[in-house]
């Protein structure tokens, strides 16, 4: 009975696809219409079943022989499949009439999964239009949306098609379909397996796409196509047969070329190629084409094209973009007191450009202090609040490094002003400066006109420096730990391979040193000052890393947005550069994986308290997989200044309106809200640190969650309320019954007694 | 009594315990024939019982006249540190213990000395028969018989007195097959998947240097495969790392071993899949407890520590194999027998988890323990000998035959269970039960070798068994699964380096505090129990309605039951 609500949700994780038919018709490759009539009507059938042999499918894991099971059956029994899946579907159907209190068995984490980018709530929920569709198709006659294009969003458009395309997974060996594109993803779909074989990447992941073979390499079979770098750590290689290359004549502008329609271009090719079917060039041709607008859509930023968020119109209940505010989130903390003030001095982001529009500080700095001070701060990072203890008013502020240079200078009002943070606080003489850099390079910055401040000026300031190592050193250890983790891993040597890419060393210390904050506001109640390089990486990962461990606000699902709305995107973390949104430089030296560092982070904290949190780590991986993606105007941009300018709240979605829309998905069953007024102190030693393999690891088929136990404790939950909502109709209803009949029961007795 | 001798010191105050994570216990000791036990002088009610035989070993330093400090390294892998004043009561507490962990003879095991104060139920000794267990798997007019050949342990010293044997096959064929085995162990049965294709284990085979062949084996065997086509021979012997499984196989038939030749058994196919055991085991668990115990070193060497220990090797090796096994059974629908060299360690884990792939009912509690019955108990593991020792023994201390073969198995199944947390009756906490009950107990279940050794000893009168005390409705309930769902279908466990994760609450647990897990986990219960309770209330007022609207119908108030009552589940 109870089974609608778990596979209803399925549709609703991801933005919903909506009204997609419309866009449909600028299929650029129009190629002739039987044949996909014909495949339109086969793999739509097929389409059909997908979802229950999903379900069914997963209940398999590897087996010894190190193929998962359903690879063999993808690859090698599609055809005489149907049999295999309808006897699981009815063995599932069997367990689940058998065990109410299960309710269905949602489709768990199915097995094309790893193949699909947004999550596989999406991917299901794909098929099911896909399924609706071909449908249509079938029925109506008229073209609507062939099967093997992707269902598409509100404002979203078909931009190419290219067909007999292999895709060269590398866990299940090649596949042959058809390759769509989009405005906002990549499809690719294969109607070689039951059910057919789907993938599809949001544009915004790829990070760089590099064109396989050429005259130079043997002329194997899958020697020719394209290679795609992603930016969730996965490679994604398409091949095809090379077919008579058509030469385009010389003496042929190659854009006028492009620009003559496509039946005129037959001709202008038979007459000077002269050999070679037409279909086969127009084969070569759409695949060429793809390929074009696949770079074009993957960085939108080098080809002068808006965002897709920009072009994205999903309507959702909630608007994510009215969830921060920072007076209020002030306010909430109990600012302003009489030691800080609430100040809009950088209203018109003059002082700091990198910084919000609204700041606490100390109230004893007045405003001219704040303008001297940016001075002589690196960019104008001036010290500004984080957070307050609530009870010992000791607080957690960020800044860039004091420009002290290789002469030593000082700036008597950023001592005064760091006096002032401190005297805030009247539980403590003392204040510490949290350098998160090691101290070797904190020295070399002073060379670069930076450094840290000196404790003889300073006076009652302590400076620790983290250890903490730059964005190139972790952009390095990214690397490492992908090819340790993709596609293959060594069974022999995993964990020795996964200890020389020091990436839960940074891990380690990332969390260490924020717990070395949070400690010394909790238990010591003294004030901490932040700082890094320019303070817009180390420091965001520490201060918010604290702020989640002293504050259990930041663990609930509104407060953990408010937490990366706050400390990340308003003060300025460099989400467009760190990333590369949109752009084809994939060797910038600016990409870092720091906030992807965080959200490790914040993973290995939930892993430590697993009922400390109001959301899973589902809502983790929704955030990392739409910080690539580029549908949501969140992440897009360098700073609040930046987003402002763009209109990017007016113009895009938030992020947080989907997940403010779709609260129950992330919702941890094991959340207890007591654990809101508790301090975590998480372990930091290696030993308590493991890897996320639900992230770094997740395309590969073994890691398919065998008993996705998070949805049992969720159906669990529902029961439950639906249980208790049952109880109290029942009483009500039995309420008004009795005293309805009591008259009459009352004559009935005495008739009785008569 | 007799350890009346080897106690020098009774009582001895002034003493200072620390263990992991509680405080520091500041009392007085008191060592009675099986237990060491500490409490505290204040009124706190801070006590430490620690039976003797938990003691892996003691490490003592003395300071001079002032006293010295024991560590007390136990086989849970827990340790502990006992100061103690004055340099005379210091030698006299450490020879005490050290002597007491050696006591050797088996009568003046605890579980001797232990009475159950509660009345037994259902008696653990007798709950899990051949007769019993094997009902379900064979039927009467069926190809197997259970046979008594070995009712005296004669043919074999370390089988149960009953065993499953091809109905073809005659008492005396057995003996002879025996005399051909490795230890006497002739091919049994241990399961049969699905009424089809069956698993066997056995010792190796003694075909020596010159092929000596036994008639009644191939018999035996080729006749299993009577009705199927094939039948697969899993051989988990150990290769030497310089030798082939060629050379191995023919310096084991130096030593008499060997392996069935194929001309003999032509439709069996051998494959080789060799699982580490006994001391190397051993090796491998003190490797990982000193990088466990090693919180002082820079921590950023913990994983290829973890690496190079191979316990992690050692699990997915073992599981590989089984899901091998349960493979040829379930998706072949072939049979298969499996043996190392006894057939007694790397045999019984395969077997073991093979039937936990295969068979839902082994992942009941009931079946679960009758599955270490018949598997493990029955199927002679020798308890005493390879948990005599554990880890924390200097290895010169060790015999070879000292060994975690049950630890690496229980192991296993927590691997199983980590990723189909729903499939099993009992929770991970039963798993960690049995570990200890296994090296250190009140209970006689895991004492001796084998069957034969408990009956000498009269263990199944004389002392209780773990079953009857866990069985008991008061305790039961703690180790189960809230999240239990009954599931038929084979599970198929990924072996993948990053699934399988070091098992925390056996090896970190005195290093790592445990809370939150077990906060999580009693958050599940409250909401399982909450539904459970629910659930009844529902029912009750459903009646409840039901019946008024019964009488409402009776006098003419309304016509018909409303049909949404009717329909709520």
């Amino acid at each position: 009975m109870f089974s609608g609500g778990g596979t209803g949700n399925q549709g609703k994780i991801k933005g919903k696809a909506g009204s997609s038919s419309g866009s449909s018709s600028s299929s650029g490759s129009g190629s002739d219409s039987s044949e996909s009539a014909a495949s339109g009507s086969s793999s739509g059938s097929n389409s059909i079943s997908s979802h229950t042999h999903d379900s069914g499918d997963s209940s398999s894991g590897t087996t010894p022989l190190g193929t998962p099971p359903h690879v063999q059956m993808a690859s090698h029994e599609s055809l005489n499949s149907e049999s295999k899946s309808s006897s699981l579907n009815s063995k599932l159907g069997h367990e689940s009439a058998g065990s109410p209190s299960a309710g269905s068995p949602s489709p768990p984490k199915s097995a094309c999964s790893s193949s699909s980018t947004s999550t596989d709530h999406h991917h299901h929920q794909l098929s099911h239009v896909l399924s609706a569709t071909s449908k249509m198709t079938v029925r109506e006659g008229s073209r609507t949306l062939r099967p093997d294009e992707p269902s598409l969003f509100p404002g979203e458009h078909l931009e190419g098609t290219a067909r007999e395309v292999t895709y060269l997974c590398p866990y299940t060996g090649p596949k042959k379909g058809t390759l769509s594109v989009t405005n906002y993803r990549l499809y690719f779909r294969s109607p070689e397996t039951d059910p057919p074989y789907e993938l599809e990447v949001p544009l915004g992941v790829v990070s760089r796409i590099e064109k396989v073979g050429g005259a130079n390499t043997s002329r194997g079979e899958n020697s020719y196509g394209i290679e795609i770098f992603c930016k969730d750590i996965r490679n994604l290689r398409f091949a095809h047969k090379q077919q008579t290359e058509v030469q385009i004549p010389l003496h042929l502008d190659r854009e006028l070329y492009f620009s003559i329609p496509v039946f005129r271009r037959f001709r202008i090719l038979h007459n000077i190629a002269g050999y070679g079917t037409s279909q086969m060039n127009e084969e070569n041709h759409s695949r060429r084409m793809v390929t074009e607008k696949l770079l074009q859509h993957a960085f939108p930023a080098s080809h002068k094209l808006p965002f897709f968020a920009f072009e994205y119109c999903e309507q959702y209940p909630e608007n994510g973009w009215t969830l921060y505010e920072p007076i209020a989130e002030l306010k909430r903390q109990g600012l302003p007191n009489e030691s800080w003030r609430i100040t809009k001095i950088n209203e018109q982001y003059e002082i700091c450009e990198t910084y919000p529009a609204v700041w606490a500080v100390p109230a004893a700095a007045s405003d001219n202090d704040l303008r001297s001070v940016a001075t002589f701060r690196s960019r104008g990072r001036i010290p500004v609040l984080s957070w307050i203890h609530p009870e010992s008013q000791a607080t957690i502020t960020r800044c860039a490094q004091p420009l002290v240079g290789v002469g030593g200078k000082r700036s008597r009002d950023d001592e005064a002003y760091i006096q002032h943070i401190m005297d805030a606080n009247a539980q403590s003489h003392k204040i510490f400066i949290m350098d998160a850099r090691p101290n070797v390079n904190a020295v070399a910055n002073k060379a670069k006109g930076g450094g840290y401040e000196n404790e003889d000026a300073y006076q009652n300031a302590e400076v620790q420096f983290l250890d903490i190592h730059n964005i190139h050193v972790m952009r390095e250890s990214l690397r490492k730990l992908q090819e340790v983790c993709y596609p293959h891993i060594d069974n022999a040597h995993w964990l020795s391979n996964l200890e020389a890419t020091h990436w839960l060393d940074h891990i380690r210390c990332v969390l260490s040193g924020s717990l070395r904050i949070a400690d010394k506001v909790e238990s010591h109640k003294t004030s901490v000052v932040v700082h890094c390089s320019d303070g817009w990486d180390r420091t965001a990962q520490l201060t918010a890393l604290a702020m989640l461990m002293l504050d259990g606000y930041y663990r609930t699902i509104q407060g953990f947005a408010v937490l990366i709305e706050k400390e990340w995107l308003s003060f300025g973390h460099k989400f467009a550069q760190r990333i590369g949104h949109g752009d084809d430089r994939h060797q910038d030296a600016d990409r870092s994986p720091v906030f992807l560092q965080f959200v490790d982070c914040v993973w290995q904290i939930m892993r430590q308290f697993p009922h400390a949190f109001q959301f899973t780590e589902d809502l983790l991986l929704t955030l990392l997989d739409h910080l690539y993606s580029c549908l949501f105007g969140t992440f897009l941009y360098n700073s609040e200044r930046e987003r402002m300018e763009k209109e990017v709240k007016t113009k895009t979605i938030s992020l947080w309106s989907l997940v403010l829309s779709n609260m129950s998905d992330y919702e941890n069953p094991l959340y207890n809200p007591a654990t809101r007024h508790h301090i975590l102190f998480p372990l930091t030693s290696m030993r308590h640190l493991r890897l996320w393999d639900k992230y770094y690891c997740r395309w590969n088929p073994s890691m398919r969650q065998q008993e996705p136990v998070h949805i049992r404790f969720k159906e669990l939950l529902h029961v439950n309320g639906q249980l208790e909502k049952r109880v109290d109709e029942l009483r009500k209803e039995l309420a008004a019954r009795q005293t309805h009949e009591s008259p009459e029961s009352l004559q009935l007795w005495f008739n009785f007694n008569k | 009594m007799e350890f009346a001798e080897l106690i020098r010191i009774s009582r001895c105050d002034r003493v200072m315990l620390q263990r992991p994570h509680h405080p520091k216990l500041d009392g007085t000791l008191c060592i009675t024939g099986h237990h060491l036990i500490v409490s505290s002088r204040d009124d706190e009610p801070q006590e430490l019982w620690l039976l003797h035989s938990n003691i892996d070993t003691v490490e003592r330093r003395q300071q001079g006249m002032t006293g010295g400090t024991l560590w007390l390294k136990c086989k849970d892998l827990r340790i502990l540190q006992l100061d103690v004043i004055g340099a005379d009561q210091f030698a006299k507490v450490a020879d005490t213990i050290e002597d007491l962990i050696r006591v050797e003879d088996p009568l003046l095991k605890y579980p001797f000395f232990y009475r159950a104060m509660y009345t037994v139920l259902e008696d653990g000794w007798t709950a899990f028969t051949t007769e019993s267990e094997f009902s379900r798997l064979i039927q009467p007019g069926d190809d197997w018989r259970i046979s008594y050949v070995n009712k005296d342990y004669k043919v074999c010293s370390s089988y149960p007195s009953a065993v499953v044997v091809p109905k073809s096959v005659e008492d005396s064929d057995l003996i002879a097959i025996a005399n051909f085995r490795q230890a006497g162990r002739f091919p049994v049965l241990a399961y049969r998947h699905e009424g089809m294709a069956v698993l066997m284990r056995s010792g190796q085979p003694l075909i020596t240097a010159n092929g000596k062949r036994c008639k009644e084996d191939e018999r035996l065997l080729n006749g299993v495969l009577a009705r199927e086509k094939r039948g697969y021979i899993i051989d988990t012997r150990t290769q030497n790392l310089a030798q082939s499984a060629k050379n191995l196989a023919q310096s084991a038939k130096l030593r008499g071993g060997g392996y069935e030749p194929e001309p003999h058994y032509p439709n069996w196919r051998r494959v080789h899949k060799p699982i580490d055991r006994h001391h190397v085991l051993l090796d491998s668990l003190t490797k990982l407890m000193d990088g466990v115990n090693d919180t002082s070193s820079g921590t950023d060497k913990w994983l290829s520590r973890l690496e190079s220990s191979n316990w992690m090797n050692n699990i997915k090796e073992t599981l590989n194999c089984a899901c091998l096994v349960a493979q040829c059974l379930d998706q072949e629908g072939a049979s298969v027998l499996v043996h190392d060299t006894d057939g007694m360690d790397s045999t019984l884990q395969v077997t073991s988890l093979a039937q936990i792939i295969l068979n839902p009912d082994c992942r009941t509690v009931r079946g679960f323990e009758a599955l270490i019955e018949r598997e493990w108990i029955q199927g002679g593991h020798p308890f005493a000998t390879r948990h005599a020792r554990s880890c924390y023994t200097p290895s010169a201390h060790r015999s070879k035959s000292n060994s975690p073969t049950f630890l690496l198995f229980l192991d296993c199944v927590y691997q199983i269970h980590a990723q189909f947390s729903c499939s099993f009756e009992f929770a991970e906490n039963f798993l960690v039960m049995l570990f200890e009950h296994s090296y250190s107990s009140q209970f006689g279940t895991f004492l001796g070798n084998n069957e034969c050794e408990r009956r000498a000893m009269k263990a199944p009168e004389r002392t209780c068994s773990l079953w009857s005390y866990v069985n008991r409705p008061e305790i039961l309930p703690k180790y189960l699964n809230p999240m239990y769902e009954p599931n038929q279908r084979v599970i198929w466990p990924s072996v993948a380096p990053m699934s399988l994760q070091l098992w925390g609450s056996v090896f970190l647990r005195w290093v790592v505090d445990q809370g939150p897990q077990e906060a999580a986990w009693s958050v599940v219960r409250e909401l399982k129990e909450r539904d459970s309770s629910l659930r009844s209330r529902v029912a009750r007022l459903r009646r409840q309605l039901q019946d008024l609207e019964r009488e409402a119908m009776e006098v003419g108030i309304i016509t018909s039951p409303t049909e949404e009552v009717m329909s709520v589940a």
